[in-house]
């Protein structure tokens, strides 16, 4: 609403300035009470979130998150029908919660590996009196989900769950439904840094589809270049100035950092409130978020010494190559 | 007749745990505890670098992490014979004290306490049909401080990735105490953090656990266990002020306190699905058999000097003398409550002591052949991690973790494990809603990624395979 200034008397100003605020509220009226009215028709995000052959470290992490945080999600925009450490309920209602979630739209967060060499290393609970394995639940729900989201290294590749000789006969999510889906997106880290989990989440909720995924279906925006091109440290680097011990200020290189082949914003974003990150605490990257880890990134600490060592015996600094 | 019940997964609590009790009339007098979950973390740490250990460890579980670095350390200082300095071990102890705070926080809040308090109905997570007792006005205050702890809880963490990088999964904790140096503004930011806390703990936590025990008045009768308490000691190593909270002892039930002997620890293996009988964990080995028969869980059943002992905070109160001798679900969780507290003070006392100097960290040469033990107590009791050199590479590891004391099965005398035999005897009021037996192993904190990492799952020979 404009309001002329050539009118003139101040007058009739006065009255043309108040009619056009009266308007603007009026109009504000009507957007907010049609905005509540979607408020209550949009339903929350159904999440059901499945903590299978692993150490429930995700979960924590996602404790961990701030703006959003994970209470004020749960209070305004989703509905989280399951999850083992966080849910009241218990035993047969836990699980019927569970199952009768999975009759709607929802989407799927897992955590873990799944656990194939025998049924019985990975019970997450009895349904109906009988026990339901890491691998039927994931059969079962993988199946019915809308949109799944693999939470972790273990999730995703196997991670330590399936570090060798992998007595668990551990598989990543995508295995174990084959190929049921390819759309899985996968957010590696031992454990996810929360922000990954939210802001993906967010993505599904606001645009209703996930972010813009590279080839091994991470978000670019996460997991779009490595450690090493973004590290507060990378002059040390150039500059061939090299950590000889853990605790020194400087490039930790020659100490095994997995920087340089692991594709994390870890050194812009940082952890925990983003207050600090591993490299920050004077320590090598140990490629948590590398497909191989553990295996192919281990022995996560080389003093330079002991990596001479090692070529003599034949083995070399670097991770193999990602299987 | 009696009748069964089985409540699986016990949720609210970090792994998987099913509970099988038989009730006659309406008192438990049968009681089976099993994990489920095997990922055999022994097995992975063979032929892997020594060092690796503590990073490797840690992932075992995913809300106590730091705990396990801090004992594979230890025991990597024995091996390697390195003698840690007083400055690395204040902070080493100073960034173990934060995992206490943030694992009490998160499991009386968010793991105990919507045992007790209507959660709001509108989300999916909370369903509410349990014995509950509190006026609203109370239930309110409650559910405020349910979601306040999800704050206060997270800031515990944010003291970890001060000085270890990141949590859960930290780095900073390693050989040498830790890598990460304390300059002012890291030393003032945690101080800030650690006030918080403070008040939290003494404003509203403490309040909010006696509110809890005045309603539940009924739960200090319940949960008793064998009543032999353990723990390896905690914050102790320090010259001056011997000890800051708790040395290492063994309480038997009614007997005298005595200084722990490193071999009387054993593991009974007749009602797990392990291969073999007892074994002492320097040569303990995981050789899975799901086919043995009477076994009924994955853990493996710890026994010092033949006993079943209960460890955690309300053992380590009793043995050092700032709690009664008296046992149940009220006062475990009263100690956990109490513990915070205790773990704060002791906080301060480090941080005065902490000097603003470096953090030591050496070049630590791995010996062809050497052993070591690493034990400490940490947030759910007695924790112990086992280690063998050979060739440079580890050739042998055992982990033995407070949920495995406190959830093990029957040994080879056919005892009980302290959570078992806390439940016997329980009366139980609605049979369709067996309250009690969540509440009484919750007060246990129990931690199956912890029991399980070397063992665990659940099997039992009737059942089929799915």
């Amino acid at each position: 609403m404009k309001v002329p200034l050539s009118t003139s008397s101040p007058q009739k100003r006065m009255e043309k300035g108040a009619k056009a605020v009266e308007e603007l509220i009026e109009k504000w009226k009507v957007k907010a009470r049609s905005s509540i009215k979607q408020g209550e028709k949009r339903k929350k995000l159904k999440l059901i979130w499945l903590e299978l052959t692993g150490c429930s470290g995700n979960i924590i992490s996602l404790l961990n998150g701030i703006d959003p945080e994970l209470e004020e999600l749960l209070m305004n925009h989703i509905d989280l029908c399951y999850n083992n450490s966080l849910m009241t309920a218990e035993g047969e209602a836990a699980m019927a919660q569970l199952f009768a979630s999975a009759e709607e739209e929802f989407i799927l967060a897992v955590e873990g590996a799944v656990a194939m060499q025998d049924q019985r290393y990975n019970i997450i609970g009895r349904y109906q009196g009988k026990p339901i394995s890491a691998q039927e639940a994931i059969q079962y729900f993988g199946q019915r989900a809308s949109s799944i989201i693999a939470v972790g290294t273990c999730a995703t590749y196997g991670g330590i769950s399936a570090s060798r000789p992998n007595p668990s006969g551990s598989v990543s999510v995508a295995k174990a439904l084959q190929t049921m889906r390819q759309d899985i997106v996968q957010l590696l880290g031992c454990p996810c840094h929360p922000d990954w989990f939210i802001g993906t989440l967010a993505h599904f909720m606001l645009y209703g589809q996930a972010p813009v995924l590279d080839s091994e279906n991470r978000p670019i925006l996460f997991y779009g270049i490595t450690i090493h091109d973004n590290c507060e440290r990378r002059s040390f680097f150039e500059n061939r100035i090299f950590a000889e011990r853990l605790g020194e200020q400087t490039c930790m290189i020659a100490l095994g950092c997995r920087g340089p082949i692991t594709k994390t914003d870890c050194p812009t974003r940082q952890w925990n409130s983003y207050l600090n990150w591993p490299v920050g605490a004077n320590t090598p990257c140990i490629g948590c978020a590398h497909p191989t880890f553990p295996d192919g990134t281990a022995p996560f600490v080389q003093y330079a010494q002991r990596a001479r060592g090692m070529e003599k015996r034949g083995q070399h600094n670097w991770p193999s190559k990602k299987k | 007749m009696a009748i069964q019940k089985k409540i699986s997964p016990l949720t609210r609590m970090s792994g998987f745990l099913e509970l099988e009790v038989q009730i006659e009339g309406h008192t438990i007098i049968e009681a089976k505890s099993s994990s489920l979950l095997f990922r055999g973390f022994e097995l992975m740490l063979q032929g892997r670098d020594p060092l690796d250990a503590i990073y490797f460890t840690q992932r075992i579980c995913g809300i106590c992490s730091t705990a396990h670095s801090v004992a594979s350390s230890l025991a990597l200082e024995e091996a390697l014979q390195v003698t840690v300095t007083e400055q690395g071990r204040t902070l080493r102890d100073l960034v173990h004290s934060c995992e206490f705070l943030q694992n009490h926080l998160r499991h009386f809040y968010l793991y105990t306490l919507p045992d007790f308090i209507k959660l709001p109905q509108k989300q999916c997570l909370y369903e509410n049909s349990r014995d509950y007792r509190f006026p609203p006005k109370i239930n309110e205050l409650l559910v405020a401080n349910y979601f306040q702890a999800f704050e206060i809880s997270r800031l515990a963490h944010e003291m970890i990735a001060i000085f270890g990088g990141k949590a859960p999964h930290d780095h900073g904790i390693f050989v040498g105490g830790l890598t990460v140096h304390p300059t002012i503004d890291k030393i003032s930011k945690f101080r800030s953090l650690l006030k918080k806390i403070k008040s939290f703990a003494l404003e509203k936590m403490l309040h909010d656990v006696y509110t809890l025990a005045h309603y539940y008045e009924d739960y200090f009768q319940m949960g008793q266990g064998p009543g032999h308490l353990l723990s390896f000691g905690l914050f102790a190593d320090y010259p001056e002020q011997k000890p800051h909270y708790v040395e290492e002892a063994f309480l038997p039930y009614k007997g005298e306190k005595k200084q722990v002997d490193k071999q009387k620890i054993t593991e009974s293996l007749t009602y797990a699905w392990y291969e073999g009988k007892v074994e002492v964990p320097m040569e303990g080995k995981t050789i899975p058999d799901l086919e043995k028969e009477k076994a009924y869980s994955w853990s493996k059943a710890p026994r010092y000097q033949g006993y079943p002992c209960e460890v955690g905070p309300l053992a380590r109160l009793i043995i050092s003398g700032q709690y009664p001798n008296q046992i149940s679900m009220m006062d475990r969780t009263i100690a956990r409550v109490l513990e915070v507290l205790q773990i704060i003070i002791v906080m301060e006392k480090l941080l005065d002591k902490v000097e603003l100097n470096r953090a030591p960290q050496e070049v630590y040469p791995i010996p062809s052949r050497s052993k070591g033990i690493g034990l400490t107590d940490t947030t759910r009791g007695t924790l112990g991690h086992w280690l063998t050199i050979r060739e440079a590479m580890l050739s042998h590891y055992q982990v033995i973790t407070p949920s495995a004391w406190n959830l093990s099965p029957q040994d080879e005398r056919g005892k009980r494990g302290p959570v078992e035999e806390a439940l016997i005897g329980t009366r139980i009021e609605n049979l369709d809603h067996p309250v009690e037996i969540g509440r009484i192993v919750r007060s246990f904190d129990p931690c199956i990624s912890c029991a399980t990492h070397v063992y665990s799952a659940k099997g039992r020979k009737r059942m089929t395979i799915l």
